[in-house]
C-alpha cells in the first residue's frame, strides 16, 4: 500500500468521525437557536399579530383541553399509588415526619415535570410533529414564506409559549390532584389523622426556597421544551422522511429534551 | 426624521425590475443567466413557460426568495430584483416580508394550510400583514367570494371544496389586501367556466387601474389570448432565460 492509497483510508475514516461529531450536537444546536428566536420574537410588540395570536388560542386550547383528562387520570393514580405508599411505609418505619420532605422532593420536584412533559408530548407534541412534518413536505412552509409570513414567527413562536403556558397549568393541576388524592387515599384507610391543611401545610413547610423557583421553572421549561423540539423536528424533515422515520425521531428527542432540560434545572439550583 | 414608512406608487418607477440579475440556483432549475425585466404600475406582462418547477422558481426569484448571484461570482456587474424600488438583497428579513405582503400570489400548488378552514387560509396574509379590522377584511373577502361566484366567504376545510371552488377561493386570496404587485402562475386552466374567468379578467382590470402590476407566467399562450393587447410585453422563459 502506497502513500496515496494510505492517505485516502486515513481521509475517508476522519471524513466518517467529522460528519458523525457534526450530526450529533446539530439538532441541539438547532434547539438552543430556536429557543433564542422565539424567546427574541416574544418580546417583540410587533411578533404579536392576529396570525400569532389565532395560532396561539388554537393551540392552547387543544394543549390544555385535551391534556386535562390524561393530567386529572395520571394524577389520580400517582396519588394513590406513590403518596398513599410513601405516607404508609414512612408511617410503618416511624418516619411519618419525613412525609412531607420526601413528597416535595420526589413527586413535586422529580416526577411530576417528567409525567406532565411525557402527556404533553404524547397528547399534543406528537400531532404538532406530525402537522409540522405535514407542511415542511407538503412544501407548505414555503408558500407561506412566499407570501411573506415567517413560518417560525407563524408557527414555531405561538406554540412553544402554548406548551410552555400549559405546562405550568397542567403541572400544578398534577400536583394539587396528585396530593389530594394521596391524602384521601390514606384518610380513608385510616393511615393519616391529620386534616388535610396540616398534611398540605406539611408538604409546603418542607419545601425550600429553591423548590418555589425550580418546580414552576421546570414545568415551563418541560412544555417549552417539548413545542420546540415538536416544531423543529418536524420543519427538519426531509423528502426521504415519512411518518415511520420523522415521529420516532421526534418521540426520542421530546423524551431527552424533557429529561435534560430537568437534571439541567436540578443541576442549576443546586438540588441534584 | 421620522422614518418613511409607506411606499406611494408615484415614488417608484417600476413596480418589478429585474436588471441584469443572475439567480443562484441548481441546472434543474432557473437557468442562471441575466435577467431584464422591467414592469411599471398598471402594466401586465405575460411569461410562457411550459416547466412548472422552472415557473415556479422564476415568481420565487422575483419575490426575492431566491438569492441573485454576487458580483464576483457573476464576472461584472452586480444585478439587482427589485420590488417597488426597493432591492431585495438590501433589506433586512423583516422587511422583505413586509414587501412580500404587497404581492398577491397564485401558485401552481395553492399551498393551502390544511390545518384551518378555507376562510381562514384566504384571510391569514391580509391578517398577518395588515391592521385592518376583521370584520373590514371579511366584509372585501366575501365581496371577492362573491364576485368569483362563490356563495360567500367558505368555511369549510380546503380539502373539503370541489377544485374548482378552490381555484376561486385562490383568486380571492391573491386579490385580497390590494396587493401592488400579482405573481400569477398558471391562473387559468382551459376547461373552467366562463364566467370564472370572465371575472377573473374583470378583477385583474380593476387591479391594474388601481396600479397593480401583473406577472401572468403560463403553460399556454391561449390562456392570456383573450386579455391580452396590443403592446403588452411578452416573454418566453426557456433554457437560455427570458426571451422577448
Amino acid at each position: 500500500m502506497n502513500f496515496s492509497e494510505r492517505f485516502a483510508i486515513i481521509n475517508s475514516g476522519l471524513a466518517i468521525l467529522g460528519r458523525f461529531s457534526r450530526s450529533q450536537p446539530r439538532f441541539f444546536l438547532i434547539m438552543i437557536g430556536g429557543a433564542w428566536g422565539v424567546l427574541y420574537e416574544m418580546l417583540h410588540p410587533s411578533a404579536w399579530r392576529r396570525t400569532v395570536l389565532i395560532e396561539f388560542r388554537r393551540n392552547l386550547r387543544q394543549l390544555v383541553g385535551s391534556g386535562f383528562f390524561s393530567v386529572v387520570v395520571v394524577a389520580f393514580i400517582t396519588g394513590l399509588g406513590l403518596v398513599s405508599q410513601a405516607v404508609y411505609w414512612l408511617g410503618f418505619a416511624g418516619m411519618s415526619q419525613m412525609t412531607g420532605s420526601l413528597l416535595s422532593s420526589v413527586l413535586l420536584r422529580e416526577i411530576a415535570p417528567i409525567l406532565v412533559g411525557v402527556i404533553l408530548l404524547g397528547r399534543s407534541g406528537m400531532l404538532m410533529l406530525t402537522e409540522m412534518g405535514n407542511l415542511t413536505t407538503g412544501g407548505r412552509l414555503k408558500t407561506l414564506s412566499g407570501m411573506g409570513i415567517d413560518p417560525f414567527l407563524a408557527f414555531v413562536v405561538p406554540r412553544t409559549i402554548a406548551t410552555t403556558v400549559s405546562g405550568i397549568t397542567l403541572g400544578t393541576l398534577f400536583s394539587v390532584i396528585a396530593l389530594a388524592m394521596g391524602y384521601v387515599a390514606c384518610w380513608m384507610k385510616g393511615i393519616v389523622t391529620v386534616s388535610i391543611w396540616s398534611f398540605i401545610f406539611e408538604v409546603i413547610n418542607s419545601m425550600q426556597l429553591v423548590d418555589y423557583v425550580g418546580i414552576p421553572l421546570k414545568f415551563l421549561l418541560s412544555g417549552a421544551s417539548v413545542g420546540l423540539c415538536c416544531c423543529l423536528s418536524g420543519m427538519d424533515v426531509t423528502s426521504e422522511d415519512n411518518l415511520t422515520t420523522f415521529l420516532p425521531r421526534g418521540f426520542s428527542r421530546g423524551i431527552m429534551s424533557i429529561l435534560v432540560i430537568n437534571v439541567l434545572v436540578d443541576i442549576v439550583l443546586g438540588s441534584f | 426624521m421620522p422614518e418613511k414608512t409607506t411606499l406611494s406608487e408615484s415614488g417608484y418607477g417600476f413596480v418589478l425590475k429585474l436588471d441584469d440579475a443572475i439567480p443562484v440556483s441548481d441546472s434543474t432549475g432557473l437557468p442562471p443567466v441575466r435577467y431584464n425585466l422591467s414592469i411599471e404600475p398598471g402594466e401586465c406582462v405575460f411569461v410562457e413557460c411550459r416547466d412548472d418547477v422552472r415557473a415556479a422558481q422564476f415568481t420565487d426569484f422575483c419575490a426575492g426568495l431566491l438569492p441573485v448571484k454576487k458580483e464576483e461570482e457573476a464576472n461584472g456587474k452586480q444585478g439587482s430584483v427589485s420590488c417597488m424600488g426597493l432591492n431585495w438583497a438590501e433589506l433586512d428579513e423583516r422587511r422583505a416580508q413586509a414587501l412580500r405582503g404587497r404581492i398577491g400570489r397564485i401558485t401552481g400548488d395553492s399551498g393551502w394550510i390544511d390545518l384551518y378552514e378555507m376562510h381562514l387560509n384566504i384571510l391569514w396574509p391580509s391578517l398577518h400583514h395588515s391592521r385592518t379590522p376583521y370584520d373590514k377584511l371579511v366584509a372585501e373577502a366575501v365581496h371577492l367570494s362573491q364576485l368569483f361566484g362563490l356563495p360567500g366567504l367558505p368555511t369549510q376545510l380546503p380539502e373539503k371544496l370541489s377544485p374548482l371552488d378552490r381555484k376561486r377561493s385562490e383568486y380571492v386570496r391573491a386579490f385580497m389586501n390590494r396587493p401592488s404587485l400579482l405573481l400569477l402562475e398558471n391562473p387559468v386552466s382551459l376547461g373552467a367556466p366562463v364566467e370564472l374567468y370572465n371575472a377573473f379578467f374583470t378583477e385583474l382590470t380593476v387591479a391594474r387601474e388601481r396600479g397593480c402590476a401583473v406577472l401572468w407566467i403560463g403553460s399556454e399562450r391561449s390562456a392570456w389570448a383573450g386579455y391580452a393587447r396590443p403592446g403588452m410585453q411578452r416573454f418566453r422563459l426557456g433554457g437560455n432565460g427570458l426571451i422577448k
